[in-house]
This record gives structure tokens, sequence and C-alpha cells, in this order.
């Protein structure tokens, strides 16, 4: 009754495409109320820069105007909600209200596959919400295109790195009240720390550590890199960074994740 | 020659302290229904997990699943490639109308664009769906959404189709489609699992079933060997408390009573004999009929409720 031929089952790409297609579908299947806040919020950032605050801050941070420095900065901002959102509440609710993976992880996945599937969207939506920024930056002239074309990519690695992070924390939350102590313990202080509002540079002392241990941080100096054309030796150390932050943090959001899955 | 399609021998599982499956062993022939009975809590969705790698199993000597030749502990994909699962909870996804439900599970098992429409077609036509096939969700009656997560399992065309409670809830109507629909796939070379409360669904579909209670096995066989086993073949039931008094004469002449709180039941080989006792019992509501395996079920899992009801 034994069957040594390995059964054509489909490959590891395949497996990871099919989970990633399931969330894209359930995503544009409202592409309106999904697609269009995300063009929307930067408008809104940068109007009030503009028409306001901008006028106030004459001094330039880090060689740029205050509306080329906080654009760039939101561009690694909102890929990173997104992909928070997404595989917290999202995944959460998909997990313990929708039962959306028990149904999934009977078709010819693993709990591996699907939690990496999981990050693999989390980084699309992070590359699309940086896009959507991307284009009203262009459109406002902030930055210069094609060269700031990559910024999207960056924000695909921020993304997926975040989601890493994300999913850890989700593995441990028992209740989805107490996601409130990630946002506003973590993804909060990060907005304001991270080099995004203003330089980390002249922070005090006490704060810099937590500026330069923080994931935000590394994704903005990128991105600014990218869209400012200006790139130092530096950077490679914050790309090695998000390489062995998702890497080290992905490893163990599989591993205790997999133990709701599967039990 | 009836070939295997699933071997479990001695499974064990434990969450923490609570014992969900003990010592389990049973075999499903390839091409047949086998059903897997008992209260709720009992362990049965349990033990259907294990067999598509949803729950592990405790690790001990000897115990061992095989499925199709799989082992759910290494060869999960095969055996899910192989499987259909239609899940006790619906599942679907609420967003989406019903034929980009079975779109979205098409990818997972990676058919092509041809073979997905064409598997789709035939589905909602093989579960009268086609009419439904724009709808939503949100608008689908609990028969239809069932049979949409049925259709679902069975997009790969599986060789095993695994059914938790699937007519749980459902009307008659429906319950006697689903029916009809697992026997056609049965005839078509697919082995079913299911479990069910439903006694007379595990009489009409499953050639062999196992009843199980607190993890344990308590008995299984065939539904025929069960009734003749297991219990005497007519039960008359009575209902209204004062019958209960007046049968203190057939508890001497050896027909087994079982009372209940409102009603008792006694049970005997010799129809007559029943009828006899029955016309005694001058304007008592009572009923004789055949037994059935929902009497050899309350036998065997006793009628107290236990902790995990």
């Amino acid at each position: 009754m034994r069957n040594n031929n390995a059964y054509p089952y489909p490959p590891l790409a395949s497996r990871l495409y099919g989970v990633w297609f399931r969330h894209m579908r359930v995503y544009t299947q409202n592409i309106f109320s999904n697609g269009l806040p995300p063009f929307l919020e930067p408008i809104l950032f940068l109007a009030g820069i503009g028409l306001g605050l901008g006028k106030y801050i004459t001094e330039s941070m880090e060689g740029l105007a205050y509306i080329e420095f906080l654009g760039t900065g939101l561009l690694m901002t909102s890929a990173m909600f997104t992909a928070t959102f997404e595989c917290t509440f999202g995944t959460f609710i998909r997990l313990e209200f929708e039962k959306v993976y028990d149904g999934m992880l009977a078709a010819p996945v693993t709990a591996n596959n699907l939690i990496i599937g999981e990050m693999l969207w989390a980084g699309t939506k992070g590359l699309f919400f940086s896009f959507a920024v991307l284009c009203i930056l262009a459109l406002f002239g902030i930055v210069s295109l094609p060269k700031s074309l990559l910024a999207p990519f960056v924000g695909f690695i921020t993304g997926l790195m975040f989601s890493t992070l994300a999913l850890l924390v989700t593995s441990f939350v028992k209740t989805i009240n107490h996601f409130n102590f990630y946002f506003t313990g973590l993804i909060s202080p990060m907005f304001f720390f991270s080099g995004v509002v203003f330089p980390i540079s002249n922070l005090p002392g006490y704060v810099r550590p937590f500026a330069e241990v923080v994931p935000l941080t590394h994704s903005v100096r990128l991105v600014r890199a990218v869209c400012t054309h200006r790139y130092s030796p530096h950077l490679l150390f914050d790309l090695l960074y998000i390489i062995v932050f998702t890497l080290v943090i992905g490893y163990f959001a599989v591993r205790r994740l997999k133990k709701r899955l599967v039990y | 020659m009836s070939q295997t399609a699933i071997k479990v021998q001695n499974v064990g599982k434990n969450f923490g302290k609570v014992c969900a499956v003990q010592d389990l062993s049973f075999d499903v022939a390839a091409n047949t229904c086998f059903g897997l009975l008992g209260p709720n809590g009992a362990g049965k969705t349990t033990m259907m997990k294990i067999i598509y790698g949803k729950c592990t199993l405790d690790n001990s000597n000897g115990s061992c699943v095989n499925v199709f030749g799989y082992n759910p502990v290494t060869d999960e994909l095969a055996i899910k490639y192989l499987s259909g699962v239609v899940p006790q909870d619906d599942n679907l996804d609420d967003e989406l109308n019903v034929v980009q439900n079975l779109r979205i599970y098409a990818k997972f098992y990676a058919l092509s664009a041809k073979n997905t429409n064409e598997r789709i077609k035939y589905l909602l036509d093989f579960l009268e769906l086609t009419e439904k096939r724009k709808a939503s969700i949100k608008h689908l009656s609990g028969g239809m959404k069932r049979r949409l997560i049925i259709a679902r399992a069975l997009l790969n065309n599986p060789k095993l189709l695994i059914l938790d409670e699937p007519t749980t809830g459902l009307d008659p109507q429906v319950r006697h489609l689903i029916w009809d629909k697992l026997r056609q796939l049965k005839k078509q070379g697919t082995t079913i699992l299911l479990t069910t409360h439903y006694m007379e669904e595990a009489f009409a579909l499953c050639d062999a079933v196992l009843i199980m209670d607190r993890g344990r096995e308590v008995i299984q066989g065939t539904p025929a060997e069960l009734l003749e086993r297991n219990i005497e073949k007519f039960v008359l039931e009575l209902t209204g408390s004062h019958a209960i008094s007046d049968i203190e004469e057939p508890v001497k002449t050896g027909i087994r009573v079982d009372r209940g709180q409102e009603s008792t039941r006694l049970y005997s080989n010799d129809a007559d004999r029943l009828k006899r006792l029955a016309a005694k019992l001058e304007g008592a509501h009572y009923f004789l009929r055949q037994t059935n395996l929902e009497d050899v079920f309350l036998k065997a899992t006793g009628r107290e409720l236990n902790e995990k009801q």
C-alpha cells in the first residue's frame, strides 16, 4: 500500500503564491475603499506641512527641506503601519474569528507556508503603500523620478520586516485588545524617534540608543538615500540590520505562530 | 480485494492535562464510508485533524497513522493533496462570492485556468449551486454554505473526503441531497470519513462506524453488526411519569428497562411481549418500534452528560 513516488503536490513557490493570492484577492475585492486611502493620507500630511507647519520650520534637516525630510520618511511609516495592521489585527481575526486558516491548512499548504505567505503579502502591501506615497511626493515635485522608483522596494523589505515582528507579537496575544500595548508601546514611539519627523542626530544621548535599535530608523535611512541619491557605505549596515532582523524575528515568529495553527 | 485507505493504530492525543484521544485504532477500507460517532467532546474532531495533519499526535510506541501510505507527520502535503476537508465551522471568505471562494482554493491545488473553470462549473452543478455562482456569501442559506464548502473540498477530485458534521443544522431536504451526493461520490471511488451526531445519517451512509466516548473507543463495526450484537430488536417507548409505576412486572420477566426522567424505554427481542405489555398500560402514551443506532449509541455512551458535553 506504500506509495514511494512523491505525489505531485504543488511546489513551494506555488503554495506560497496560493496564500499570497488569497490575501490579494480579498484585498482587491474592495479596491476602492482599500486602495484609495493610501493615496489620500500622504496628501493630508503634505498639505498640513505645506499650508501650515512648514512655515514655522525653516531650518533644513539633514540637508533637506522639511517637506522633503518628512515626505521621504512617510514612505516608510506607511509601509510599517500597513504591514503591522495586516499581521496583528488582520492575522488575529483570520486566526481566531474568521477561521480562515483552518480552511487553508486543509489544502496542501503547511503552517510554515501559510505564515511565510502572510509575510510576503505584508511586504507587498508595504510596496503598494510606499508606492502610493511616492506617487503623491512625485506629484508635488518633492522627489524626482525615476531614481526614486526604488523606494517601493525598500517599502517591500520594510513591510516584510515589520510583518515578522507583528506576527511574533500576535503569537503571544490572547485577546485582540492586547495589540494596544504593541501600538502604544512600540509603533507610536517609532514614528517619532526613528528620524521620520525630525533627525535623530540631535536627540539626547539617552534616546539615541532607542533610535538605533528599532527597525524603522534603518528603513528610513535607506529610503532617504534612494530618494536623494546620496549613498554611503553606512547604508550597508542598515541593510544588514534589516536582513538579520527579518530572518531572526521571522524564525521565531514562524516557530511560535505555528503552534497556534497546528496543535 | 479491498485496500486500506486509512490505518490508525494506538493513537493518543493530550492537550495539557486534557485527554482528547486515547489509544484509538481503526481501519478504513478504500472506497467505503467510515463514521466516527460520539458525544460532543469525545475526540472525533481531534482524530480527524490528526489524519490531515492539523493536529499532531502524541509520540508513543506503536502509535501510527497511515493515509494511502503516507504519514501525516512527515507527508502532510501529500495527504492534503489527496484529501478534501469539510470542517465543522463554515469558514468561507465573506468578502468574496461563490465562484471566487472556489477560485482561491483552486490556486492551492495549482489547477490550470482551464481545469479550474471546468471543475468549478461541474461542482456548482453537482451541488446545485449554479444559480448562486455570483451570489455573495452573506446571501447564502446555511445549506448553501455547507454545499459550497463541500464543493470546495472536492476541487482537486480527492481520493479521501473528510467531513466533520456535514449536515448539522440543515433541513431534511438539504440533508438528503447531501447524502445522495456522498453516495454518488462513494460510487465514483471516493473514500469518506465523517463524524455526525445523527444516527440515521450514520446508518444511511456508513459501511462501518466507531462509537467513541471520552477519547476512547466504545464499540466499532458495521451498523448492522452493532445493532445485532449490542441491542435488543424492539423497544417500547413510554412517555409520561405515571407509566413508570406500572412497569414493575416486566423487570421481573427480564425485559431491559431504561428509565429517563419523563420517559421509559423497554427493550426486548420479543415484539409480541412488548405489545401485550403496552396493551395493559391504559392511557399511557407509548410507541413500539425497531431499535436503531441511536439506541445503541445511548446504551454505549450512557444517558448522562459528562463534563465535556
